[in-house]
């Protein structure tokens, strides 16, 4: 499929960021299986979502690149998520408080 | 794969030029992405919700669902994105038969996402998982509540399953027209907005997974 060594070293220099970026997603992935699969300690649901934000965040900075968009595209990717963050802090603010 | 086609946009009428509308497209692909992420979250957030008002209930529900196929398609969507990762940059060198052969590798990978989670309803439908069917009893009758999380479950994942099916039927659209010649001279772009697209179902994956699948199980 890609016949010359050149092309081999064209394609590794392009496919080495997204190779990079899938192996940090299945290193993170493993971790949140682990501990899914073994409950070690009863707040685990903190780290589980720690690690689902770390995903989060890899597939927008690397997989869809948003840090090499201009400023305006970065503004709306962070704004989505900023909107997001305020719906659940509110709405969880309220469950969390209730006696 | 010896020497690439040349690679570009074809200018529209209505932009000044072909950065402006790239960006423009882009901006616009975000601005959609943004709409399904607030459904997405609407959805997820009702899911919190019902863990903290019935955990007991919602955990009883949640050992019922398939942990194990839900880690491997999380597996096989990360290996889609790589693919189609691969299909952008390659459509940037220009290197159109491999580019071509990413995309199919791509909806590969997402069909067999979907092959997997029939396979999960199929065996949620024999463990009388179903609340929602009046025919069939359901199995967690004395948990009222976790009919709640069932059924959103399936509202999840079911509407993930709807876009990444979507997304399957446009990109081998797409890559009947990526294969004839011509195609990254005038619209290079098309592969770059649809990657967005494709990585955006990933991420929603990767959120849903643990939301309804990992936690406090």
């Amino acid at each position: 499929m890609f016949g010359t060594s050149e092309e081999r070293r064209i394609l590794w220099r392009h496919m080495r960021e997204p190779v990079l970026t899938a192996c940090a997603l299945l290193i993170m992935l493993g971790v949140n299986v682990a501990l899914g699969a073994t409950l070690p300690f009863p707040h685990v649901w903190i780290v589980e979502l720690i690690v689902a934000g770390l995903m989060v965040a890899t597939i927008l900075a690397f997989s869809m690149e948003v840090r090499r968009e201009p400023p305006l595209v970065r503004l709306f990717a962070c704004i989505g998520f900023v909107w997001v963050a305020i719906l659940f802090a509110m709405t969880l603010v309220d469950y969390l408080s209730r006696r | 794969m010896s020497g690439g086609t040349s690679v570009g946009v074809r200018l529209a009428s209505h932009f000044a030029t072909v950065e402006q509308q790239k960006h423009a497209a882009v901006l616009g692909m975000w601005a959609w992405l943004l709409t399904e992420l607030l459904l997405f979250a609407g959805l997820f957030l009702t899911a919190l919700i019902l863990r903290l008002t019935h955990p007991e209930a919602v955990q009883a529900a949640a050992r019922h669902l398939k942990f194990w196929i839900g880690a491997v398609n999380t597996v096989v969507l990360i290996g889609s994105s790589l693919t189609m990762s691969g299909a952008i940059q390659l459509s940037r060198l220009g290197w159109q038969r491999g580019m071509v052969r990413f995309m199919l590798a791509t909806a590969a990978l997402g069909t067999l996402f979907l092959a997997l989670k029939g396979y999960e309803y199929y065996a949620d439908y024999h463990e009388h998982m179903m609340p929602f069917l009046s025919d069939r009893p359901y199995a967690l009758t004395d948990s009222p509540p976790s009919r709640l999380f069932v059924n959103l479950y399936y509202v999840a994942t079911g509407l993930h399953g709807l876009h990444l099916l979507t997304g399957i039927a446009i990109l081998l659209a797409m890559t009947r027209q990526a294969s004839r010649p011509g195609f990254l001279a005038a619209h290079q772009n098309r592969i770059e907005i649809f990657g967005l697209y494709w990585h955006f179902i990933d991420l929603i994956w990767i959120v849903a997974f643990p939301t309804l699948y990992v936690l406090n199980r």
